[in-house]
């Protein structure tokens, strides 16, 4: 079996050389639309978007009907009503921000899931330790060497490609280090020899290092080498260049909107991806946090229109994707004395996708009253964040292996996913 | 040179170096007692002398080689373990980097981190309550900058670059390389991160001050100066890992005085209204939290000394982490509350009472847990106070599993990504006799005939940095925007003094070699040889004493010969001058090099329609002039398209 793959592999990359330099132009115009031959076997993404700096998970999906709320939050409460700001309401108790008007859609088609009240057992409120502690996937011990995303592509097991994790960063994220290869690059435009900006010098660089490469003594380097060119191969830069995506789709033009777009093209070009990371940054919103202006609905708008252009483009694609947010902790239940939030304890969770029970918010929940909170002042954690990540990891990748996924815990995975 | 006639002299030259390898007995300097066993080995004296600066410099500059030879690689390895070569040249690349000798306190209260700047902000109300939008941004900013200017304050991103700066200048510029390539190491095995705003001011003097010092030196001095850092104080949470269980905590005085703090802290916090009550609150919150915090505890023995599979158990970390409550950093700045107390009771009153002050490490005796423990089967019996952590330390750093632990770390860095336990047991042995000495282990390792055994050498591939630096080196260039480096190394997957996690960037080359970085790896040779890289500038022509070579060929051969000394070309340089003749690449590049230089022609522009036949006639024209004269010079020059081959190639990636 392993080796009718490795030989399908390379029959594909022979068609892809015979082009010289890249794609030949039918493939990249099959891209832009539908799916084009799989020198990879197919399988399932897991899209992870990092929300760096704890968003508020009190504004963005509001408990609105516990009074508490207004009390604690004066110039920061909203409702359904237009007076105090439309949320779009999701079930009498929940409302969601109107700046995620995108994404509401699918809340209603059950293709998404909110969870609430998620976090870390670990009451750290440093958004250092907490984003350590979330992306190792152990809360209370630093020194894990892997990231939970690098254990889940290692439990996978799959055959090797070049862009089987992939991280649209600059460099490589918490979640992602480990003993599994994983690719960190803010633009995939840069994944190719820049000799000159010329396709002549290009392509002779290019050769010569292959060339170079392929008879070294190294294994590792002529393994890596023969894989770095075949990837150039797959990943026409003229493919990136001239993506269009789907109908009616527009990214926004955020970096949060731009790296979407590329695990987008990734996917569509059916490169072996399984798990894709991309961040977004600004929630930390200490001062002039906003209601339906703002600090926070600029954020959320550009998070939740990257994410439903995204979803869109992706239509034809949907069975095998599942997106899941995630953020370090949630901010205080009161509004501080700057217009803004300061470093709480939980937060709230999207997940989407068609494995998703959607349509419903999952949470366990207490009231905002005083007596409820942590250290009175902050939504406590009814959540484990490893109990959600996992439920996603375990149907939608098919990991079943927790024990390796998150050592240290012992706790179950919530029944937010399908069968 | 004609092509045979330069071949003959090669392999005469070569056959003279192995008839003198084998017939020259010693030829060590009587000063010294270290003995290379590299002929043993099969290597002759120039081989051992390349492999010897791959290992313990960051690569050899034009001519190392030889010098090394000259001088005996003995005394060379014996002045660079001194570490105590002069460094003029290196000092002049240093001298506008003017924070480099500042302590740690002059730092915190000049190099703002974002919440500083935050807070500072707010002091001068340019961030005020119930003014929303008070204040544009750009307008913000320059109300900011003029406040800060004022104070003399600055932010915290410049004290940064010079730091990153200095590493690039001294490991690409230093003539104690040994001590850069040591000092780059220990970072890594004791990381600290910039990632982390609690540490990422003392980042600077931590190397300075806790590595830097002590890399040659006796192995637990290291673990003492980094344990009271402020930035691994501050990184792994030890400062605020605090215990009520002692008898300071429960004087009746001190209980009393306490209730009248928390009765006036009530008072001012009921006045919601009061600047800074904000903050204020969150002091109060956070000082709730404290209590026993484990994290340093478990990585000094995890990543600094007995290694994972060290034999220490859940239980002796928890007694570990109590030994080291109370073990802080001095309040640092001008306004901390905690400075005005010790001024007011007086240090020495306070040292009476068991508290420690060193620099900027501070033992607070009524933080401290003083039960008895047991750690690692010992038991240290109660009331240990300080000492009780130093000899925890002590114990830590002078353990059979640290010996090994370190050792075998020593030889995945300077012997193959899989020495042999028989070497890491040599090593280790002599660390325990040496009392954890560095510079004896480092002797015990070369040694070791297995250090110049033919399967290690080349065997270890460069990091990122040593990748960027080696090429700096190789071609004596020089860099006027380190910085420029640090981001390419960032590309190639190294963002140095930016790891998150307190294991330190793994040593191993299928860590660094992966696709993304792989290709990178080649464009930052193009880039570096090809003027690419702003600030970088280089005289490849002066490296052949100002002679163009003759052919594409010949200039491979001179180059792949100058960058890459006492490495086995051959087979590389067959291959990639039948490459370069199939290509034909002069007229390639003659192409792209009129393309780029004149680059309003390339575009489909109106320009270019009315004008067509000004492009052809250009293009023709360099070709021919680059057909007449293959190589020419310049950044476009083929002399620089071979060098960033090289520099991209998979042999140069190895050391």
């Amino acid at each position: 079996m392993i080796e009718r793959r490795a030989f399908m592999k390379s029959g594909a990359l022979a068609l892809f050389t015979s082009g010289f330099g890249g794609l030949p132009s039918f493939i990249a115009q099959a891209a832009n639309s539908n799916k084009i031959i799989q020198p990879y076997k197919k399988n399932k993404t897991l899209v992870c978007i990092f929300q760096r700096g704890a968003m508020d998970g009190l504004m963005t999906v509001s408990p609105y009907a516990d009074n508490n709320l207004k009390t604690l939050r004066p110039s920061l409460y909203m409702s359904p009503s237009e007076k105090e700001g439309g949320l779009i309401d999701l079930d009498g108790k929940f409302g969601l921000h109107p700046a995620m008007a995108a994404l509401s859609g699918y809340f209603t088609d059950k293709q998404m899931a909110i969870v609430h009240g998620v976090g870390s057992p670990n009451n750290t409120r440093s958004h250092f330790d907490a984003q350590d502690y979330m992306e190792a996937g152990t809360p209370y011990n630093k020194g894990t060497a892997s990231g939970w995303l690098n254990r889940a592509v290692g439990l996978m097991g799959h055959e090797v490609s070049p862009f089987r994790a992939v991280s649209l960063t600059n460099s490589l994220p918490r979640s992602l280090y480990g003993n599994n290869e994983a690719l960190a690059i803010s633009n995939l435009q840069d994944f190719a020899i820049q000799a000159r900006n010329t396709p002549i010098t290009m392509n002779s660089a290019s050769k010569s290092f292959e060339q170079l490469y392929d008879q070294t003594s190294s294994s590792l380097l002529s393994k890596t080498g023969k894989e770095s060119f075949d990837a150039l191969k797959m990943l026409n830069i003229n493919t990136l260049k001239n993506y269009q995506p789907a109908k009616e789709v527009v990214y926004p033009t955020s970096a949060l909107g731009n790296a979407l777009k590329q695990i987008a093209v990734l996917i569509k070009m059916n490169l072996g991806l399984e798990v894709a990371f991309a961040e977004s940054g600004g929630w930390d919103t200490h001062v002039n946090q906003g209601t339906t202006n703002g600090t926070l609905a600029r954020n959320l708008k550009d998070f939740s229109d990257s994410i439903a252009a995204f979803w869109k483009d992706l239509s034809a694609y949907q069975d095998d994707v599942t997106v899941m947010t995630m953020t370090e902790f949630g901010r205080t239940a009161h509004q501080n004395g700057t217009g803004g939030t300061d470093h709480g304890r939980a937060s709230c969770l999207f997940v989407l996708g068609n494995d998703v029970q959607g349509g419903k918010v999952y949470q366990n929940l207490k009231s905002l009253a005083k007596e409820d909170l942590e250290d009175g002042r902050d939504l406590p954690v009814s959540t484990d964040f490893r109990s959600v990540f996992s439920a996603v990891a375990n149907r939608h990748l098919s990991i079943n292996d927790n024990k390796i996924l998150f050592p240290e815990w012992s706790g179950n995975s919530i029944n937010l996913m399908k069968g | 040179m004609p092509l045979k006639r330069m071949f003959k002299t090669i392999i005469i030259g070569s056959l003279l170096t192995v008839i003198f390898a084998f017939t020259t007995t010693s030829n060590f300097d009587s000063r010294t007692s270290i003995r290379l066993p590299y002929k043993k080995a099969g290597l002759t004296t120039q081989q051992a002398a390349a492999h010897l600066l791959n290992r313990f410099s960051f690569g050899a500059k034009p001519g190392e080689v030889d010098a090394v030879v000259a001088q005996g690689l003995e005394n060379w390895l014996e002045a660079q373990l001194k570490g105590k070569e002069a460094d003029d040249e290196l000092t002049a690349h240093l001298q506008n980097l003017d924070a480099l000798l500042l302590s740690n306190e002059t730092i915190a209260n000049t190099y703002l981190t974002p919440g500083q700047i935050f807070r500072l902000a707010i002091k001068h109300k340019l961030i005020v309550k119930d003014s929303v939008k008070s204040l544009e941004r750009k307008e913000y900013r320059a109300q900011l900058k003029e406040i800060m200017d004022k104070e003399g304050l600055k932010p915290f991103q410049e004290l940064q670059t010079q730091l990153i700066n200095q590493k690039v200048l001294r490991a690409a510029y230093s003539n104690n390389q040994l001590h850069e390539v040591l000092t780059d190491f220990w970072f890594n095995h004791f990381n600290v991160s910039l990632t982390k705003p609690q540490c990422q001011q003392f980042v600077l003097p931590y190397e300075r001050d806790a590595i830097r010092p002590y890399v040659t030196a006796d192995f637990k001095q290291m673990v003492f100066a980094t344990a009271k850092h402020p930035a691994m104080l501050e990184y792994l949470d030890n400062a605020s890992s605090v215990s009520d269980n002692n008898e300071l905590s429960k004087s009746p005085a001190r209980v009393a005085m306490q209730q009248r703090l928390q009765k006036s802290l009530n008072d001012r916090l009921k006045d919601t209204d009061k600047p800074g009550n904000t903050f204020l609150k969150q002091a109060v919150a956070a000082k709730k939290n404290q209590g026993l915090n484990e994290n340093y505890a478990r990585e000094v023995m995890e990543l600094h000394t007995l290694g994972v599979d060290g034999g220490y158990t859940q239980n002796d970390v928890t007694a570990i982490a109590k030994a080291l409550t109370g073990w802080a950093v001095m309040p640092l700045l001008n306004d901390a509350p905690g400075r005005k107390l010790i001024e007011k009771i007086g240090k020495d009153n306070m040292e009476k009472r068991g508290f420690v002050y060193q620099g900027d490490f501070v033992f607070h005796a009524d933080k401290h847990d003083e039960s008895a423990k047991q750690i690692l089967g010992k038991t240290f019996p109660e009331f240990g106070g300080y000492y009780e952590g130093m000899k925890v330390l002590e114990l830590l750093s002078s353990h059979p599993s640290t010996a090994k632990f370190i050792c075998k770390k020593l030889a995945n860095r300077f012997v193959s990504d899989h020495p042999s336990d028989l070497l890491v047991q040599e090593m280790a042995a002599s660390f325990l006799k040496h009392n954890g000495n560095i510079k004896e282990v480092l002797l015990t390792m070369v040694s070791s005939i297995e250090f110049w055994k033919e399967d290690a050498l080349r065997e270890k591939i460069k990091s990122p940095f040593e990748l960027a630096i080696s090429a700096i080196r190789a071609t004596n260039a020089t860099i006027k925007q380190p910085l420029q480096i640090f981001n390419w190394c960032n590309k190639m997957g190294q963002r140095f003094y930016f790891y998150q996690a307190p294991t330190g960037f793994p040593d191993k080359g299928d860590y660094w070699i992966n696709t993304g970085a792989l290709l990178n790896r080649m464009n930052f040779g193009l880039a570096f040889a090809t003027g690419k890289i702003p600030g970088v500038t280089l005289d490849l022509l002066a490296l052949n004493e100002n002679h163009e070579p003759e052919s594409i060929e010949d200039a491979l051969r001179i180059y792949s010969k100058l960058l890459l000394p006492e490495r086995n070309q051959s087979e590389n340089i067959k291959r990639l001058s039948a490459l370069v003749r199939d290509e034909n690449m002069a007229n390639k590049i003659a192409d792209a090099t009129s393309k780029l230089s004149q680059p309003e022609l390339v575009p489909e522009t109106d320009m270019m329609q009315s004008m067509p036949s000004l492009k052809r006639n250009s293009n023709a024209g360099m070709r021919k002039q680059n057909q007449s004269m293959a190589v020419t010079t310049g950044n476009n020059s083929t002399v620089s398209q071979v060098t960033g081959v090289i520099i991209g190639s998979p042999e140069f990636q190895r050391k």
